[in-house]
C-alpha cells in the first residue's frame, strides 16, 4: 500500500486581497497536516475558519500565498493531482441544462473513464445514490438533496483514491443523511480517503477517523475524535454486561477512594462550540 | 504531468455548444433573425424588379452581421463567465483538466453556437433570394439575359464562412474579458466595444498616417494593432454586387482571424491560469 498521505499541508498560508484596499486577508495561517489513506477525515469549523479556502488549495483551484500542499503526492497547483479526486462542493450547482445521466457523462469523459465503460458506470452510480429513476430529469428540477445526490454520484464517477466532500448532507433529510454516512463508511472499506467538511458533528464523530477543528484559519486542535473527546484528568472505564450490584460496587470503591463517578467524555459538538467560544473571547 | 488533451477540449466545446443550443435566448434570436430575413418578402410591395435582388442580399448580409455579432457577444460571455458566476466551474476545474483545455473548450462550443445560427440564417437568405428570385424571373424576364438567374448563391456561402472568421475574433476577446471580469454584463460591455472600435479601426490605420503628435500616433498604432480591423470582413457589398472575391483574399482573412483569435485566447489562458475561483 502506497504510504504516500492522501494529503499533506505544511506551513501553508493564504492571504486574499481586499478589493479598494491595500489591506490583506488571512485566510489560512500557517496551517500543517497530514490526510492517511484509507481514512475519514473531518475538516471541522465555523464559517469563515479557513476550510473551504484550504479545500480549494488542495484543489488546485487557489494558489497558496505560502506553505505547499501536495494531493496523493503531486503538488496540488498541477493538474495531475486532481487525476484520482473526487470533489462535491458545498450547495453544489451543477449544469442544470443537463440531465443526471447527461452530467454523469460529461464528467466522466472529464474524469478519462474509458467510453466503452461509461454507460455501466453511470447506471451504477445512479442506483448508488439512488436516482436511477431521476436520471433522465433534468439537473434544474433536482431538489435540494437529489442535488446532493447527484454532486455525490459525479464526484465518484471517476472511481478516485480520494474523495472531498464538503458539506454532503446540506438539504438532505435524516434519512438520506444517515444513508449518505453509511456510503461514506463503504467508501473507506473500499480502501479510498475521504475528506470530510460539515456542520453535522453528530454524523463527523460517527464516521471520521481524525478530526482538524480550524478556526480564523488556524488549526485548533487536531487529532482521533476518541482523544479529542477525551476530557484531560479524566480516564475512562467501560464496564459491560455485569450486575447492577457489582457496578455499584465498583462506583462506591471509586468514590471512597475520592474519585467523582461520571460520564467521562463529551461531544464532538460540546467541544466544537467550546473551542468556537474560546476563540470569540479572544 | 497531465498532458494537454484535445479529447477533453471537444467534450467542454460539445457541452457548451449543448448549452447554448438549449438556450431560450438562442432560440428567441434565432426566430427574430429568421423573421427579420424573411421580412424581405414584404419588399416585393415597392416593385423593384431585379435590383430588388440586391437590395434583399444586402439586407440579409446586414442581418447577419448584426445578429451574428450580438449573439457572439451575449452568448460567448453567458457560457463562459455564467460557468464562474453559477460557481459550475469549481467542479469543472476540480477534474484532471488544465484551464487552457476549459478557455479553448468555451471558445470553440461558442463560435460552433454562433456558426450554426448564421448558417441557418445562410439558408434562409438563399431561400428567399432563390423564392424572389424565381418570382422576378417570371415578372420581368427582360431583366436577366438569357433567361439566366443573377444571384451567385455560392458567394453568400462565402459571405458567411467570412463572418464566421470575424465572430472567432469576437468570441476570443469576449472570452479574454471574461477570464478576469466580476460580471457578464462587464465582458459583454467590453465585446460590444472592441466589436464598435474593430469597425472603425480603419479610421485609426488612416489617422496613424496623418497626426503629427508622438502619443497620439502611439495610441493609433497601438489600436491598429492590438485591436482587430472587422472592417476588413465586410465583403458584403462587392459580393452583393455579384463581384467573386479571388481565393487569396479568403485565405488572408482566415490567417487574420486565425492570429486575432490565438493571440487573445493565449491571453486569456494566461489570465484564466492565474484567477482564483
Amino acid at each position: 500500500m502506497d504510504m504516500t498521505p492522501a494529503i499533506a499541508i505544511r506551513g501553508l498560508t493564504k492571504d486574499f486581497r481586499v478589493s479598494g484596499s491595500s489591506k490583506r486577508l488571512r485566510a489560512v495561517d500557517n496551517l500543517s497536516l497530514e490526510i492517511h489513506r484509507n481514512s475519514i477525515y473531518g475538516l471541522l469549523g465555523p464559517n469563515g475558519s479557513g476550510k473551504s479556502t484550504t479545500i480549494k488549495i488542495a484543489l488546485g483551484l487557489v494558489e497558496p500565498s505560502v506553505g505547499e500542499c501536495e494531493v496523493l503526492g503531486i503538488p496540488s497547483t498541477n493538474p495531475a493531482a486532481r487525476t484520482n479526486v473526487g470533489y462535491l462542493p458545498e450547495a453544489p450547482y451543477f449544469q442544470r441544462f443537463l440531465t443526471g445521466r447527461e452530467l454523469l457523462k460529461y464528467f466522466g469523459c472529464l474524469s478519462n473513464v474509458p467510453k466503452e465503460k461509461i454507460q455501466k458506470r453511470i447506471e451504477y452510480l445512479l442506483n448508488r445514490v439512488g436516482l436511477e429513476d431521476a436520471g433522465n430529469r433534468r439537473v434544474g428540477g433536482y431538489s435540494k438533496g437529489m442535488l446532493q445526490r447527484i454532486g455525490l454520484a459525479q464526484a465518484l464517477v471517476g472511481n478516485p483514491d480520494l474523495l472531498v466532500l464538503d458539506e454532503p448532507t446540506a438539504g438532505v433529510d435524516p434519512v438520506g443523511a444517515a444513508e449518505i454516512a453509511s456510503l461514506i463508511l463503504e467508501l473507506k472499506k473500499e480502501g479510498k480517503t475521504v475528506l470530510l467538511c460539515s456542520h453535522l458533528l453528530s454524523q463527523v464523530e460517527s464516521v471520521c477517523d481524525r478530526v482538524a477543528i480550524m478556526g480564523r484559519g488556524r488549526l485548533l486542535m487536531e487529532g482521533s475524535v476518541d482523544t479529542l473527546t477525551q476530557e484531560e484528568g479524566c480516564s475512562s472505564m467501560r464496564i459491560d454486561q455485569v450486575s447492577s450490584e457489582l457496578r455499584g460496587s465498583v462506583e462506591q470503591l471509586a468514590k471512597k477512594h475520592g474519585g467523582l463517578v461520571s460520564s467521562p467524555s463529551r461531544s464532538l459538538e460540546e467541544l466544537f462550540l467550546e473551542l468556537a467560544n474560546k476563540k470569540d473571547e479572544r | 504531468m497531465l498532458s494537454w488533451s484535445i479529447s477533453r477540449v471537444v467534450t467542454i466545446g460539445l457541452n457548451t455548444f449543448r448549452e447554448a443550443v438549449r438556450m431560450k435566448l438562442f432560440i428567441a434570436m434565432t426566430i427574430l433573425a429568421m423573421c427579420t430575413l424573411a421580412s424581405s418578402f414584404l419588399f416585393r410591395e415597392f416593385n423593384f424588379g431585379s435590383s430588388e435582388l440586391k437590395f434583399i442580399a444586402d439586407f440579409g448580409f446586414g442581418g447577419m452581421t448584426v445578429f451574428g455579432s450580438a449573439l457572439a457577444v451575449i452568448v460567448t460571455a453567458q457560457l463562459f463567465y455564467g460557468e464562474i458566476e453559477h460557481r459550475t466551474a469549481l467542479t469543472l476545474l476540480a477534474k484532471p483538466i488544465h484551464r487552457s483545455e476549459f478557455v479553448l473548450g468555451k471558445f470553440f462550443g461558442s463560435w460552433a453556437t454562433v456558426t450554426c445560427f448564421l448558417g441557418m440564417l445562410s439558408v434562409c437568405l438563399v431561400f428567399v433570394l432563390w423564392f424572389r428570385e424565381t418570382s422576378i424571373l417570371e415578372e420581368y424576364p427582360d431583366e436577366f439575359e438569357g433567361g439566366r438567374r443573377i444571384v451567385q448563391y455560392g458567394e453568400i456561402v462565402w459571405f458567411s464562412v467570412v463572418q464566421v472568421f470575424r465572430i472567432g475574433i469576437l468570441c476570443s476577446v469576449v472570452i479574454l474579458f471574461s477570464t478576469y471580469a466580476t460580471s457578464s454584463l462587464f465582458a459583454m460591455v467590453m465585446g460590444v466595444l472592441v466589436w464598435i472600435v474593430g469597425q472603425l479601426q480603419h479610421i485609426a490605420i488612416e489617422a496613424r498616417g496623418v497626426v503629427d503628435n508622438l502619443i497620439l500616433k502611439s495610441v493609433y498604432a497601438f489600436a491598429s494593432f492590438a485591436l482587430p480591423n472587422f472592417h476588413l470582413f465586410d465583403v458584403g457589398e462587392k459580393l452583393a454586387l455579384g463581384e467573386s472575391l479571388p481565393s487569396s483574399v479568403y485565405l488572408k482573412l482566415f490567417v487574420y482571424a486565425f492570429l486575432y483569435s490565438s493571440f487573445y485566447l493565449a491571453v486569456a489562458s494566461a489570465s484564466f491560469n492565474r484567477r482564483e475561483l
